[in-house]
């Protein structure tokens, strides 16, 4: 990887967040075809997104929303008021 | 839902308590998610996530309208959440060491202080490896990588929700997801 572009590691970010130019994304494509190297970097970085996308959703616990309400500061009628 | 959501604040505003309540429901989840992400462990996110929704109650006259309440709750819970991994900083690295060792987790050091039974049947082995080492990235990058990996917000919403530049943000995800690619590289 030592003898690339370093700007092919940078394309491939950019290609990420899907702000890659078309010409870059050209540029990008054909040296991921020529370069193992760059080619194994670039699925890594996919990887790393499918594996953190993979992780489960975790819930409130059932009480959650009664717990924040017994905590809110008791009522008052003018907001305004609270400072 | 962002309309019900401002709607729900106006009656808030004027002093109905019970409407926030709704607000809570519609969002609890994802603010816990985003807080255990961010911690590594389900009980302080829970607490965390407590206090976002009572800090966005008690400061909900300065919430605008205009803007989206999402990214102004997740404002609040991020930064709750930073200042509880810089408080704990020492703890995190030793537990970090730990981790290095075989077959010991964090979270298996973490259990004996009580987690919940259903949250050590769900939590698998691989899920666990990527969480920890979520938790390892530094807070600027976690911070970036959980919103946009796991609550899948937009660079330009995570620069308000951060109050930082958007290159800075881009910067930070390059950067945090090159990180993450060398530790689950093995994995």
């Amino acid at each position: 990887m030592n003898t690339c572009p370093d700007k092919m590691v940078h394309y491939m970010h950019e290609y990420l967040d899907e702000e890659l130019s078309h010409e870059d994304e050209k540029e990008l494509k054909s040296h991921l075809h020529e370069c193992e190297a760059c080619r194994t970097h670039f699925h890594e970085l996919k990887r790393t997104i499918a594996l953190v996308q993979s992780t489960s959703h975790i819930n409130a616990p059932q009480d959650f929303t009664e717990k924040v309400m017994n905590r809110l500061p008791k009522e008052k009628k003018e907001v305004g008021m609270r400072r | 839902m962002e309309l019900i959501v401002k709607k729900r604040i106006k009656q808030v505003l004027k002093g109905d308590q019970n409407a926030f309540g709704e607000i809570v429901e519609l969002y609890k989840d994802k603010v816990i998610h985003v807080c255990y992400r961010m911690l590594g462990n389900r009980h302080e996110a829970e607490d965390i996530s407590q206090e976002a929704f009572i800090r966005a109650y008690i400061n909900i006259h300065t919430f605008d309208v205009d803007r989206k309440f999402s990214t102004w709750l997740y404002r609040i819970a991020t930064n709750l959440c930073i200042d509880r991994i810089r408080k704990k900083k020492p703890d995190y690295y030793l537990d970090a060491e730990v981790t290095g060792t075989e077959g010991l987790t964090m979270y298996s050091q973490i259990q004996a202080d009580g987690r919940l039974p259903e949250e050590e049947v769900e939590s698998m082995e691989l899920q666990d490896s990527i969480q920890q080492e979520i938790v390892k990235l530094p807070d600027k990058y976690r911070s970036v990588i959980v919103l946009r990996y796991i609550e899948e917000l937009s660079l330009k919403e995570i620069s308000e929700i951060l109050y930082l530049p958007l290159g800075t943000v881009k910067t930070r995800i390059h950067r945090g997801r090159e990180a993450l690619r060398k530790q689950l590289r093995t994995m």
